[in-house]
């Protein structure tokens, strides 16, 4: 195994796959620092720009994105309290008071090297699961992928801040959209009122990029207007020269903060669709409560900004693997990797690792590699980054539509990825307004011709539906996606109860 | 009264019913134990079951008092998403009629005029921003990264 990873990353300091992942790094840095572009959106608009590379060029360049992305994110969180990034907004609470108290080049560098040795802890774990955990997947039959789907599934939709049956629903809905076209049986056109357009279904790259890109850049849209331009005013570059040996040494002398706080972003990187933003939250929350000093947090305390930053950075570590040895994304961002993969020939899996090292141990050399690259990038432009936010959002946002046109259009050069891009731009944006989360509808649109297909298999194989039950594995991942919704919905019942109280309070005076 | 879930959830209960009539026209295989209707029905029957549970949780909710937040919140500017989607489609379907250069630049002219309420001031940045995107954006991806761009029905590039 060292070996293959000490060869792949020889491999990837040749310039071919260097400068991607430099390219890479540097578009997810400018992305996450700028305020209302996620994480997503940039992986999204760097996608075209990937179609006509190699697959390890291509998924460097990604992984790049996604790394340099978590750490753009903090240097607008702590300089101007604006995140850039959803995974940034634990650092704010503490990385802006300590900028204000006239340390931002503490705050910033903290955040950086914190971001750094956790991505780095979260590599082990990256490169020591990935290959037993996808040699267990090897024992799956159709049975046991489809139980472990419909977990998948059942988590997004559970865990999802809006109501649970919304999450289910909008999971459902993903679902539906894949049944649009032609089935995998008998090759018969199905639900497509005899549309040439529908008979080849969606493909769910431009799906995801209408319903991500788009959907959110309405939502911005909506705050715009007369005075209200969404530009962020011209920021004077702070001094950020700290003693880096220092800042080191501020980190690794508190271990605890540093160690539960990456294995909580792994452990949140692992599980389906739920991402930095939770994983930065809750390691932020974690950090307090362990703290014999809690009524620090939010003043400018530097485990604030260690627990905040290690864990989303480690998060990408979890979304990877489970990516690379269950074939599920962990993301949307894992997701779009998974669609240019897939464009690239290459099915994430089980199988992944065995039949594509280079390509496995080349993704697992661009993760380790991204972190320091983010280092070289932060010491040299952390200002630039600072001015980027000034970029007005009536420039921003069309240049980003036209990239996103050329992303879905570029998937197959046909028009038609274009108009799916509008519809599902409309629709997505529409769900957002009706308060369905679209985690778990763009996980049901990935997932569902596959739960599909495993179905079929494990009923062509044996028609006795107990057996998704019976066996072992099967039975515990089903047994698991009902705790997980049953648990899902004790929270809500809880979380209405607490909202209700007042109101009883009222009532009995 | 039905709140917005509830229409939400009336709408989803009616695409699910009529998408699961049109399942019954599917064909039924001799030789195999399940057909492609078998896993739409499941999933839509599934999606209807959720839509109906979702009209009748915003119908109990309606008549339970909630305490929670009253109102207020930032003023929101539909007008402009609205503007800003017709414009969008404009593009797409300008797309293969002009082609993908002249489309692109009036897009990015247009809609920079619409979302910038200062637009006079900034009128040359924004013929800068347009030409530049339309050129560099083909530059590099027909030069560089061999992806085809939309040609024009009335252009002829």
């Amino acid at each position: 195994m060292l070996e293959l990873l000490g060869a792949a990353v020889v491999n990837l300091f040749e310039l071919k796959y260097l400068l991607p992942l430099l390219f890479g790094t540097l578009a997810g840095m400018i992305g996450g620092a700028l305020p209302g572009v996620t994480i997503t959106m940039t992986i999204i608009l760097v996608l075209p720009f990937t179609f006509g590379l190699d697959p390890l060029q291509g998924l460097a360049a990604m992984t790049g994105v996604y790394v340099g992305g978590e750490s753009g994110g903090l240097i607008t969180a702590c300089l101007i309290g604006i995140p850039g990034t959803p995974s940034a907004i634990a650092t704010t609470f503490d990385g802006f008071p300590m900028a204000s108290k006239g340390q931002p080049g503490r705050a910033v560098w903290l955040g950086i090297w914190a971001s750094v040795i956790g991505g780095l802890f979260g590599a082990i774990f990256l490169i020591g699961a990935t290959g037993p955990l996808a040699a267990f997947a090897l024992r799956f039959g159709p049975w046991e992928y489809f139980a472990l789907f419909i977990l998948a599934l059942s988590m997004v939709a559970g865990l999802t801040e809006a109501s649970l049956l919304k999450g289910l629903l909008s999971g459902a809905i993903g679902l539906v959209i894949t049944v649009i076209g032609t089935d995998p049986i008998m090759a018969v056109p199905r639900l497509t009122l005899g549309s040439e357009f529908l008979q080849s279904g969606f493909q769910f790259l431009p799906i995801l990029i209408g319903i991500f890109a788009f959907a959110q850049i309405m939502a911005d849209i909506e705050k715009m207007g007369p005075g209200r331009t969404g530009e962020v005013h011209a920021v004077t570059a702070p001094n950020l020269r700290v003693s880096h040996l220092k800042i080191v040494g501020e980190i690794v002398s508190r271990p605890f903060v540093l160690l539960w706080s990456t294995w909580i972003g792994i452990l949140i990187g692992v599980l389906p669709a739920i991402g930095g933003s939770a994983a930065n939250i809750m390691a932020y929350d974690q950090a307090k409560k362990f703290s014999r000093h809690p009524e620090r947090f939010g003043t400018g305390t530097p485990e604030g900004i260690i627990a905040a930053e290690s864990s989303n950075n480690a998060n990408v570590a979890g979304s990877l693997v489970t990516i690379m040895a269950f074939g599920i994304p962990g993301d949307a961002v894992t997701a779009v990797m998974l669609g240019a993969m897939i464009i690239h020939g290459i099915q994430p899996g089980p199988l992944f690792i065995s039949q594509n090292p280079t390509v496995a141990y080349g993704i697992f050399a661009a993760y380790l590699l991204a972190h320091p690259v983010v280092l070289l990038l932060a010491a040299v432009g952390a200002g630039f980054f600072l001015r980027i936010v000034v970029v007005p959002k009536a420039v921003l946002i069309p240049v980003v539509l036209v990239l996103c046109v050329i992303g879905a259009y570029a998937l197959n050069n046909i028009m038609a990825n274009v108009w799916v891009l509008l519809i599902f731009g409309l629709f997505g944006y529409l769900l957002v307004k009706l308060g369905f989360p679209l985690a778990p509808l763009i996980l049901g649109v990935i997932l569902g011709d596959q739960i599909e297909v495993n179905l079929v298999r494990a009923i062509m194989t044996d028609s006795n539906p107990w057996l998704f039950l019976t066996r072992p594995i099967s039975g515990t991942l089903i047994a698991l996606a009902v705790i997980s919704v049953a648990l899902a919905l004790w929270q809500h019942q809880r979380a209405q109860a607490r909202l209700a109280r007042p109101v009883d309070a009222e009532v009995e005076f | 009264m039905l709140g917005r879930d509830g229409i939400a959830g009336l709408v989803c209960l009616a695409a699910s019913l009529w998408l699961i009539t049109l399942t019954r026209g599917l064909p039924t295989p001799a030789l195999v134990p399940i057909g492609p209707g078998f896993y739409p029905r499941i999933v839509l029957s599934v999606t209807a079951v959720l839509s109906a549970v979702l009209v009748i949780a915003d119908l109990l909710a309606r008549r339970r008092p909630v305490a929670g937040p009253s109102g207020g919140g930032e003023r929101r500017n539909y007008r402009l998403v609205w503007v800003t989607f017709v414009i969008f489609s404009g593009y797409v379907a300008a797309l293969t009629v002009l082609g993908y250069r002249v489309a692109t630049l009036l897009f990015v002219l247009l809609l920079q005029v619409v979302l910038d309420p200062e637009w006079r001031r900034h009128s040359v940045r924004m013929v800068v921003v347009a030409a530049a995107t339309a050129y560099l954006t083909y530059l590099v991806f027909e030069g560089y990264l061999s992806v085809l761009l939309p040609r024009g029905r009335w252009t002829g590039f």
